[in-house]
């Protein structure tokens, strides 16, 4: 797929601007704090309606403005599509399609694919096993719009059964068992969709993660990706899956009555990163972590085109700079045309004459893009 | 606010600005429009209010607002009294009621389940209903309550109390998940209505 056109108004730092795209490799040049990074995030929004930078559509909306937007103009194989999205300070989205209000986000997800890769994303390899759940939701929600909904009803079954664990463990309240337990039904059933989806998911993009970090360390290095359930998934049937989660609960249900929360569930699931069997949180090297997560980013591009059938978009915000040459030509060369990529920079040196010929640069100047001379 | 609208102005924007869905904008615009109203208009307005709201109950039998201690629902004659349909909220009476398809009586429970918000089954009217269901002529109870987590929880745990006392069934939601029944058109709830099916 192909963004040919994008607007952005009241969003973050810009006023109103509009911008059409003429080239595989767009590269977004300015200095720091000037809006480069606030239009990929526009771009993230129509893709995953989420950022990874906040979550209050306060903060997106240009300061002092009610109300923002971002649409754009997506070519893909199966046609062209206008996408926009309006975001309110009371929080309150709208989505269209080709110019038409859809009611629910699940509509909107899947139009635009992109896959994102910026200097925070080392935190899969080094934070916790929060950020690589959330890695790999992400990848799920791209490929499985239902997703985000499963997703969503696991993290609200999850708020209601520890809102009543805590009440029973701070002030005192009886615990219902009839209710806990239809709580205990709600979470298996909506844990196990949950399970189920990450353990496909990972299956797929472990195999494709080893090869691309193989191919980048020049064989040297090895790395294995298993998913590490909380919950053992039982693929077999829905109804065994949901019997061993419920059991699980049951083993747990004093100690969860004693700490007033959920200690049995996907939210307590960990993807294990291992470089030639030692874990690469630990023992990796910079530039080990550096070729994992871009071997990671790989695997996702390279997923989504399969699964999808349409290139996804590339975004690059500051982490190409960072690789050195050789990681830099990797990447550039399992890009190649296929991939529409936008690249973030502070300074062109550090890139390679000949593909910078032929990018489409940008420059960014506080919240506004500035064509170069002709 | 004070600043920009003389006080009286200001006290009534400030009020509208309360009700759901009004915006600072909305509040002015709507404010602005009852000062330029003839002043009888305007008492007839007021007085609607606080009658509404001073005159305005619930239903002794089923909970419904009602200005009278019994509902027109409870009372009319020509309704089956075998059939019970439990909602959540008063609004969901209203939206089956446009339907016109459904002939029985109604439940509203005035919630759902939500540790949340601290709402458990003793902040629902649900004492009374299993009270009510236990009359022998109350053949069928419709639970008619969206398909939301909260909503789940809340027909499972009233199903469960029921099913002792008579047939117990739910509607069949085509509904947009985590939909309200408020928002879903008449047709998909007449629909949903005969596509009811027994709880498990
Ligand atoms: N809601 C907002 N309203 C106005 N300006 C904003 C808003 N959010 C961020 N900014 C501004 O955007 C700039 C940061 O933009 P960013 O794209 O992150 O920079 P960079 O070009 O370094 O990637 C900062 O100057 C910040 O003040
Ligand atoms: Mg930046
Ligand atoms: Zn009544």
């Amino acid at each position: 797929m192909y963004l040919s056109s994008l607007s952005l108004r009241h969003f973050r730092n810009y006023i109103e601007q509009h911008v059409d795209f003429s080239a595989p490799k767009v590269i977004l040049v300015g200095q720091n704090a000037q809006g480069k990074s606030n239009l990929l995030e526009g771009i993230e929004l129509l893709s995953t309606l989420r950022s990874h930078r906040t979550s209050r559509d306060q903060d997106l909306i240009r300061d002092a403005e009610p109300i923002g937007q971002i649409s754009a103009i997506l070519e893909r194989q199966s046609g062209s599509v206008d996408l926009k999205l309006t975001l309110r300070s009371n929080g309150r989205r709208t989505v269209a399609v080709n110019s038409e209000a859809v009611r629910r986000q699940l509509d909107f997800l899947g139009n635009l694919n992109a896959v994102q890769f910026s200097t925070l994303d080392l935190d899969i390899v080094r934070g916790g096993p929060a950020e690589r759940r959330q890695w790999l939701d992400a990848v799920l929600i791209q490929l499985e719009p239902l997703a985000a909904y499963v997703l969503q009803q696991y993290q609200h079954v999850l708020k209601q059964r520890n809102a009543l664990l805590k009440q029973h463990r701070v002030h005192g309240t009886p615990l219902d068992p009839q209710q806990l337990d239809l709580w205990n039904q709600q979470l298996a059933t909506a844990g196990v969709r949950v399970i189920e989806r990450r353990r496909r998911l990972l299956e797929r993009l472990a195999p494709l993660a080893a090869h691309w970090h193989s191919r980048i360390s020049g064989h040297h290095e090895q790395l294995q990706l298993v998913y590490q359930p909380n919950v053992e998934p039982e693929p077999q049937s829905p109804e065994a899956a949901q019997s061993h989660f419920l059991a699980q609960l049951q083993d747990k249900s004093t100690a969860e009555q004693y700490q007033g929360q959920t200690l049995v569930g996907p939210h307590r699931d960990e993807i294990s990163m291992t470089l030639n069997q030692t874990p690469a949180r630990q023992y990796g090297s910079q530039g080990q972590q550096r070729t994992l997560i871009l071997a990671l980013k790989l695997a996702e591009l390279t997923l989504i085109d399969e699964v999808v059938g349409d290139p996804p978009l590339l975004l690059l915000d500051d982490v190409l700079a960072e690789l050195d040459l050789n990681r830099q030509n990797q990447l550039l060369d399992a890009i190649q045309e296929r991939f529409q990529t936008f690249i973030t920079t502070t300074h062109l040196g550090a890139f390679d004459a000949n593909w910078l010929h032929a990018a489409q640069i940008l420059t960014v100047e506080s919240g506004r893009l500035v064509w170069p001379k002709a | 606010m004070s600043t920009v609208y003389t006080r009286p102005l200001g006290r009534l924007v400030e009020q509208l600005q309360r009700l759901p869905g009004v915006g600072p904008k909305t509040a002015q615009r709507l404010a602005l429009h009852i000062l330029k109203r003839p002043e009888s208009e305007v008492q007839a307005l007021a007085q609607a209010l606080i009658e509404a709201k001073q005159q305005v109950g619930l239903c002794s039998v089923c909970f419904h607002l009602s200005a009278e201690p019994i509902c027109d629902i409870c009372r009319a004659p020509n309704r089956d009294n075998s059939v019970i349909c439990v909602v959540a909220d008063s609004r969901d009476v209203i939206a089956l009621e446009k339907t016109r398809e459904y002939r029985g009586k109604y439940h509203v429970l005035g919630g759902l389940i939500s540790p949340m918000d601290g709402v458990g089954p003793d902040q629902l009217h649900v004492q009374p209903l299993i009270k009510r269901v236990s009359q022998p002529q109350v053949t069928e109870v419709i639970l008619a309550i969206s398909p939301s987590v909260e909503g789940e929880t809340t027909t499972l745990y009233v199903g469960q109390l029921l099913k002792p006392f008579t047939r117990v069934t739910r509607i069949a939601f085509g509904l947009p998940m985590g939909g309200d029944l408020e928002y879903a058109d008449e047709v998909t709830l007449a629909r949903a209505l005969e596509g009811r099916r027994e709880l498990e």
